[in-house]
Formats: C-alpha cells, structure tokens, sequence
C-alpha cells in the first residue's frame, strides 16, 4: 500500500463581492482509499477583508491516507458562504479541485461558481438574500449532472498544498 | 665562586623596568638569576642551579644577609604586582618568584625542587590566560535536573601566591635552617591558605548559606517568611553540628528573594536612569508568582475561543512567555579576611537556569578548557580572584544507558510495524509490458469569449494503436453553463468541472521504431443563453501530457466563419452557427490519408481559450525493475566507487537482459520437437553419424 500526506492550508479567497466570508471544506476518496490520521472536512472562520480584497483564512490541512490503488485520488470540494451581521449565511461559490498528485508544494487557485435562479431569484438575492444551493452536494465533485445547471461565475479559493507519496515507486507509479 | 661580577646585564632588568614603571630595582644578583632562569630548559635550569648551589653554598652568609633587602624588595613589589596588569603581572611575577626563589634556595632540596617549583608555578601562570568570554551556554539534559552536580573552585591571585614559598628541609649541617624562614606578612596581609581557595561541590537547588545569612537568620526576629524559619532552623543544626563546610561560595535557590530582585532590577546597559520597564515588571510577576503555581502552564481555553474580557492573569498568562524556569546562583563572598558577611561584597560567579524542558542555561560557562574567570574586587584593596567551574555530574551507567536505549528502540519498532500494519502491502498491479495513464483532471475556466452563458464539451481521443481503456470509462464530459463575469479585461467563465481518465498502453509491436502516441484532449466552447440561442465558441484540442506531475493547459479556440455580413447577423440574432462535423479536424482528422494535410478554404476566427488542469500518474511494471535496478547498481558501484562506468554498465546489463528475453521468447516459440532436453538441438539431426549407425536414419 502506499501513503499519501497532504499538509497544507486553505489561504484565502479572493474575487468575492460579498464580505465577511467563510469556507466549508472536504476531501472525497474513493473506495480503495482509507483515512489513517487528519480530518477530512472541517469549516473556517469568518473573516472581512481589510485592505484588498483578500479575505484570509489559513485553515490547516492535514491528512494521512493509505491506498490500494490509484482510482479515486482526492478531491476537495469548497462552499463559500457570506455571513452578513444579522447572523444569516448565504452561498457565494462552489468550488472544486483535485488534490496533486506530484509530491512537492503546489498553489492552487480554485474558482468556484453559484447556481442561478430565474430572474426573480436573482433579484430577490440581491435585495434580500438568500438564493438557490445544490440538493446534494456532492454534485460539486461530480461532474455527471452538472449539465443540467446554470451556474454564475464567483471568486477564486487560493490554496497551498503539500504533497508527500510514499512507497508509490515500489509499484511502478510515476508521479 | 661569586658569578655576579661577571654577569652582563640582561635584558630581564630591562623589562621589568618599562613593565613596572620602574617599582623594580634590579640588583647585580638578581640579574644573575634572572639570567640563568631565561635559559628555561631544566638541563640548563640544573646547570644553573648547580652554579647557584654552589654559589649559595660559599656564600650562604652572604645570601642570608641579602635576604632583607630582598624582603623588603618584594614589598616594594606587590602593591606594584596588583596594579599593573594580570597578564603581564603573571608573566613577570613568574619571572620575579622563580628568581625569588633562587636567590634563596636554602639547600640542594631546595634547589632540586627549582625544576618542579618552577614548573608548578609556571603552570599557575600558564593557566592564568584568564577567559573573558562570560557568555552563557544552552545546555539540554533528558536526564532529571536533581543529578545536576558542579564543582566550584575559587582562588585568590595575590602577590604570595606568585611568590609562594614552602620551606625547605634542611640538608647541611652548617647552613642555616632556612625552614625556619616564612615570608613575613606582605601588605595585603597575609592569610591562612584555606582563606585564599575554595572548593565546593553543588547540587542543583542546593542551599549554601552566606556568612550574612547565618548571622542574619540566627537572629528570630529577623525571620519573616516561612522560608526564613526554615532556614533558620537549617542554619541552627549545622551550626550545632560543627559549622558549614563552605566559607566564601553560597549560593541562593529558587525561592530566595534574591532571586527575584535581581531579575526584576537587573540592569542591561550603563543608563543611570535605566529603569525596569512595563514588559519587566509583567515578566517579573509572572516568573514570581510561578513559584507558587507550577502547574499552570498557559492553557488552552476550550469551551470558548474568544475572550472579550481578558483577566488579568489571563493577560500575564498569555502576552509574555510563561516557561516556568528555575533559577539559581552561585555566590562568592568576597571581602577581606574577617570581614565576611558584608554584602556589598557578594559577587555572582555563575547563574544557572534550567527549564521544564530540560534546557539547561549556564552563565558564564563551564570552564574545561578555557582559562579560569577573574572578578576584580573593588575598594581600597582591588584583589583579583580567579574561579573555575566545572561539570561534575555522574554520568549514567553505561547499562543503564543501553537499556534505555533498547527501551526506546522497542517502543519507536512497534509503533511503526502498527503503523506498516495498518496501511497493508497491497497495491493493484499493472499488466506486465502495460503502460498505464491515470489522468485527474478539471475543466478549471474559459475566457475572452463573446458571449455569455458558456459550457465546454470535451472529450479523449485515444490512438488507434496499442491503446485501450476500461470499458467503464466516460471520455467525454459537458460542464455546467456558466454566466461570465468581468476579471479585469476579460470576461470568465468558471467551471471547475472533475473528470478522470485512465487508459492503458501496451507496447505489442516492438520493432516500430515510431515514438507512442498520446491521447489527445479536444473541447468545444458552447453558448446556449436564455432564448436558447446556441452557438458554438470555439474549437480546441491539445495533446495530453507525457510527463507524470501536474500540467496546467491553456487551450486556444478558434470558431469556422463564413465570409458576409449574412451568416454573422444570423448568428447574432437567432443563433446557430458554422459546425465542424468532426471534431478531430481540429487536429488530423480521423479520415485523413496522405502525407500532406491542407486546410486551405477553411476560415476561421480566434476566440477565447480554455483552462485545463490535468495531474498524470504513470504506472508500470518496467519503472519498478529500472528503479530497483538503479538502486542496486548504485550500491554495488559506491563500494566499488566506478561513478563513470555506472551508465555504460547499466545499459550493457539492459542490453543483456532484452537479449536473453528475447532468446527466451525465440525459444519458445520453436516447435517442441526440436528442442532436446538439454534445450539444444541434438547434433544428430544436424549431421549423419559416421560408420555404425549410418544405415539409420537419426531419431529426430
């Protein structure tokens, strides 16, 4: 079996119209995967940009997994939302990437997207808040359905992960 | 024989007078000496003294009576000795004691011991290359701080310590017993030896008590504290038991006030006004008060994250640090003879600071090689005492240490072979000879298009030959339609679509000299908006990555256009637009024939592009043998040290085994018949027996 640690963290995001944001996050294995230590999901604090636009978040990630196989590498989801100071979440993005599969450090920039209404919705967001959220989430990670959406275009979840493979080159993988 | 007339003058008078500013009175005698100890060599130092004996043995009247001259010369001296400086004073007075001595040797034994005399002291002086370097020293320990043990040794430099002189036995009968002659009392007084050196052994915490504090906590109504009783009591039981072993060296622990107050009103720099500021007195009630609640180390509040309203414990708790540390201070009392028990005359030799996590800080550091520290005494005496501390801890038996050791190592093995049990030795396998493709990979985003309301369909294309993919597998994937928005100049689109791909390479046909081919990705930008107007964006492939390792592709589109103002208003207003029937036209398309492909009457128009981010994994069997080969050949070459020979080897060896696989497959690809047991063809087929058996046809 081979190991894969994934140390990094979730910096921030950036591109955002609204402020005062937080970050759902979660990693999905596949079956031949198991979780040896870390937890694979977990939610950030909520920060409001000060200067710029970057709201920062530096939430630590840190996962240990064991595989039998090289089908269902990682994924990490994200869900951003917004809390306005009444205390009431709205979503701003959807956002999606694979975990590396190279060892070494790597930035990503994840970009994430809303799902849209009918013109209605989106004025009635607009004003009052609130808007339409996926079902399952696990749409975000899987792409079978997704035709079906209509979707806006939101801001970008910066990450910086680290990567350390283990016993992969005793199995003839190159990576 | 008198030598003294006929000495020259040496240049050892010389320096003594431009080092003492002319203190130093050379006498004709003197300078005899002086002369014969610059030879230095002990032969000739022997040579010397046996000129000296003789010379003391005719003319010992005459010695005796230069004695209180001398006397009264080296009074002269020493006032001049302490003040001039220690290094040069160790130097001269190394040369003014040996002369010292030699010019009253007394006897043969006294001359005899001139060699070791002046060794002794010659190494006094050798080791009086006093350190200055009092910066502290970090030491870590896992072992319990209580096994701490050092070793204090404290000594007076004075002038009778250059010029010590132990009385010499008596040898002759008719030379004057010079046992009898001491050193009258020098200027500084003269003291009992035990006064002058010290040696004390601490522990760590180990309470010493100072002069002053044993007049002073003999006295009830000074004792305040607790703490004070206690020692009260201590200091009553050693005196009923004769007294305490230390004289000058004490020490103050932990809980001494001493402790406290010079860590609040240490002084940093030569300011009059320097006073302790905000952050010291908040370091300082925190070290204070962690004498009384060790325990306490600044936790973690774990019900509520924020504090609005911080305590003021909390504040000291958490703005300053909070390791708790152990302090102690080895002392030395240094006044006069007498007047022990002032303390403007305590002087600090060594500070030592040990923390919970075994960080041990000694100030100034433990002497070992280094020469002896020296504290100049202030007032109207300035003395000069040197110390040495040294490390005396018992190490830990050498047992002791292995079984710990071994403890370790069987902790640390069966931690990991439950890790290496949870994780497991499988792995799937690729097919021997298969090369196989694992791609993970995300439609990220698209940019700089026209219009609005984008999706991507992409799809794999993989190579007609020696390639193949699990029948399972989906190559092709629509995103979602996305509505763009503004990112500086161009407008974006994001996706963040997954897909995974995976397809296998199988190198069936060896000969081909052709380099493989490699699956290529091709996508189509879409725009299908609110009354379903749909048109196509743009047309892309790229040829997936052949290196393992994460790639982020940027593919640019272009879109078919027709000439006229026609087809372009058509697709503005209703939609729908020139299509390629096949997509792979975009690269070779899969009708193509010939060696040369034109796409001469094809027009088009660059749109925007496509963001791919792919990660490849490469799996397969060949990359482990090549790599275990590696690793072996690089063993077997290091002990052989060949660097250079370690390619051509390695290819050499490669070669030898395509060869034998290919001997081994050739083999058995031949009829079964032909090959014998021995595996090869019996020469009997190959050519007729001679005379018997050639009537018979050769069994094949």
């Amino acid at each position: 079996m081979a190991e894969v640690h994934v140390i990094g963290q979730i910096l921030g995001a950036t591109g955002f119209s609204e402020s005062s944001l937080f970050c759902k996050w979660g990693i999905h294995t596949g079956a031949a995967w198991k979780l040896l230590s870390g937890v694979r999901e977990g939610q950030t604090q909520v920060d409001t940009p000060q200067v710029g636009d970057m709201a920062y978040w530096s939430h630590p990630i840190d996962l240990h997994f064991a595989t039998k196989g090289l089908q269902g590498w990682p994924r990490l989801h994200l869900q951003v939302w917004s809390q306005d100071s009444f205390g009431r979440c709205q979503l701003a993005g959807y956002g999606f990437c694979h975990v590396p599969s190279s060892p070494g450090t790597h930035q990503l920039d994840c970009p994430t997207w809303r799902p849209l209404g009918s013109w209605r919705e989106q004025l009635a967001r607009a004003f009052v808040g609130g808007g339409p959220q996926l079902l399952h989430g696990d749409a975000i990670y899987s792409g079978a359905d997704r035709y079906r959406l209509h979707t806006a275009a939101g801001g970008t979840v910066h990450l910086e992960l680290g990567l350390l493979l283990r016993h992969f080159d005793r199995y003839g993988v190159e990576c | 024989m008198s030598l003294t007339c006929q000495v020259p003058w040496p240049p050892v008078a010389s320096r003594g007078v431009t080092l003492l500013g002319g203190a130093f009175i050379p006498s004709a005698k003197n300078l005899y000496l002086g002369r014969a100890q610059r030879k230095g060599s002990e032969g000739l130092w022997l040579g010397g003294e046996a000129q000296v004996q003789q010379e003391t043995a005719c003319d010992s009247r005459q010695t005796c009576e230069e004695t209180p001259e001398r006397q009264g010369w080296a009074d002269a001296i020493s006032p001049a000795l302490s003040e001039a400086d220690p290094h040069l004073l160790a130097f001269q007075a190394s040369e003014l004691g040996i002369s010292e001595e030699g010019s009253c040797p007394g006897k043969g034994n006294g001359a005899a011991r001139f060699p070791a005399q002046s060794r002794r002291d010659a190494a006094v002086m050798a080791e009086a290359v006093w350190s200055t370097d009092t910066g502290e020293a970090v030491y870590r320990s896992r072992d319990p701080v209580r096994n701490l043990r050092l070793r204090v040794h404290l000594q007076r430099i004075t002038s009778s310590n250059f010029l010590h002189y132990q009385p010499a036995a008596q040898l002759g009968k008719d030379l004057i017993d010079l046992a009898t002659f001491r050193p009258p009392p020098t200027a500084s007084g003269h003291r009992p030896d035990e006064d002058e050196e010290e040696e004390v052994v601490i522990g760590w915490q180990e309470k010493l008590f100072s002069q002053f504090e044993v007049d002073l906590y003999q006295n009830e109504a000074a004792c305040q504290s607790p703490l004070d009783h206690q020692y009260r009591q201590e200091i009553l039981k050693l005196e009923n038991s004769g007294g305490r072993k230390n004289r000058r060296i004490f020490t103050y622990t932990d809980s001494d006030r001493y402790t406290n107050l010079e860590e609040h009103c240490q002084k940093m720099t030569t300011a009059a006004s320097e006073v302790p500021s905000f952050l010291v007195e908040r370091m300082a009630n925190v070290r204070r008060r962690r004498q009384d609640r060790r325990g306490m180390e600044g936790g973690i509040l774990k019900s509520r994250i924020v504090t609005w309203e911080p305590s003021e414990e909390f504040i000291r708790n958490s703005h300053v640090i909070n390791t708790p540390l152990q302090t102690m201070y080895i002392m030395a009392d240094l006044g006069p003879y007498g007047k022990l028990g002032y303390k403007k005359y305590e002087h600090v030799l060594c500070t030592l600071k040990v923390d919970s996590n075994g960080v041990i800080t000694v100030k100034p550091d433990f002497t070992g090689l280094k020469g002896p520290y020296r504290i100049e005494t202030e007032g109207e005496k300035q003395e000069l005492w040197k110390y040495t501390i040294d490390n005396v801890s018992s190490l830990a038996q050498p047992e002791e240490e292995e079984r710990e050791q071994r403890v370790f190592k069987d902790l640390y093995g069966r931690h990991k072979e439950y890790l290496n049990s949870l994780v497991g030795t499988d792995f799937e396998m690729t097919v021997p000879g298969a090369l196989r493709l694992f791609v993970n990979g995300e439609v990220v985003s698209a940019q700089g298009y026209e219009y609005d309301n984008l999706y991507v369909h992409f799809f794999v294309e993989l190579p007609t030959s020696n390639w193949s993919s699990p029948a399972f597998q989906q190559l092709s994937g629509i995103t979602q339609t996305c509505v763009t928005k503004s990112l500086g100049m161009d407008k974006v689109a994001y996706f963040s679509y997954p897909f995974t791909f995976e397809a296998s390479f199988l190198h069936e046909d060896e000969s081909a000299d052709a380099l493989p081919e490699w699956p290529v990705l091709y996508c189509e930008v879409l725009s299908l908006d609110f009354w379903q107007r749909y048109r196509v964006e743009g047309y892309g492939a790229v040829v997936l990555p052949a290196t393992p390792g994460s790639h982020t592709l940027t593919v640019s589109t272009w879109r078919p256009m027709e000439l006229g103002t026609v087809a372009e208003l058509r697709r503005f207003f209703i939609g729908g637009s020139l299509e390629l029937e096949d997509i792979s036209y975009v690269r070779i398309p899969g009708t193509f024939k010939g060696e040369r492909l034109s796409r001469f009457g094809l027009r088009t128009e660059t749109t925007g592009s496509v963001t791919f981010r792919l990660h490849c994994l490469q799996q397969s069997r060949a990359f482990m043998e090549s790599s275990s080969l590696r690793k072996r050949m690089r063993s077997v070459l290091d002990r052989l040290e060949g660097f250079s020979q370690q390619s051509s080897i390695h290819s050499v060896l490669e070669a030898f085994r395509r060869a034998r696989r290919r001997m081994q497959e050739a083999r058995e690809r031949l009829p079964q018949g032909l090959v014998g047991p021995s595996g090869a063809r019996s020469p009997s087929s190959l050519q007729p027996r001679p005379s018997v058996q050639e009537d018979k046809p050769s069994a094949i």
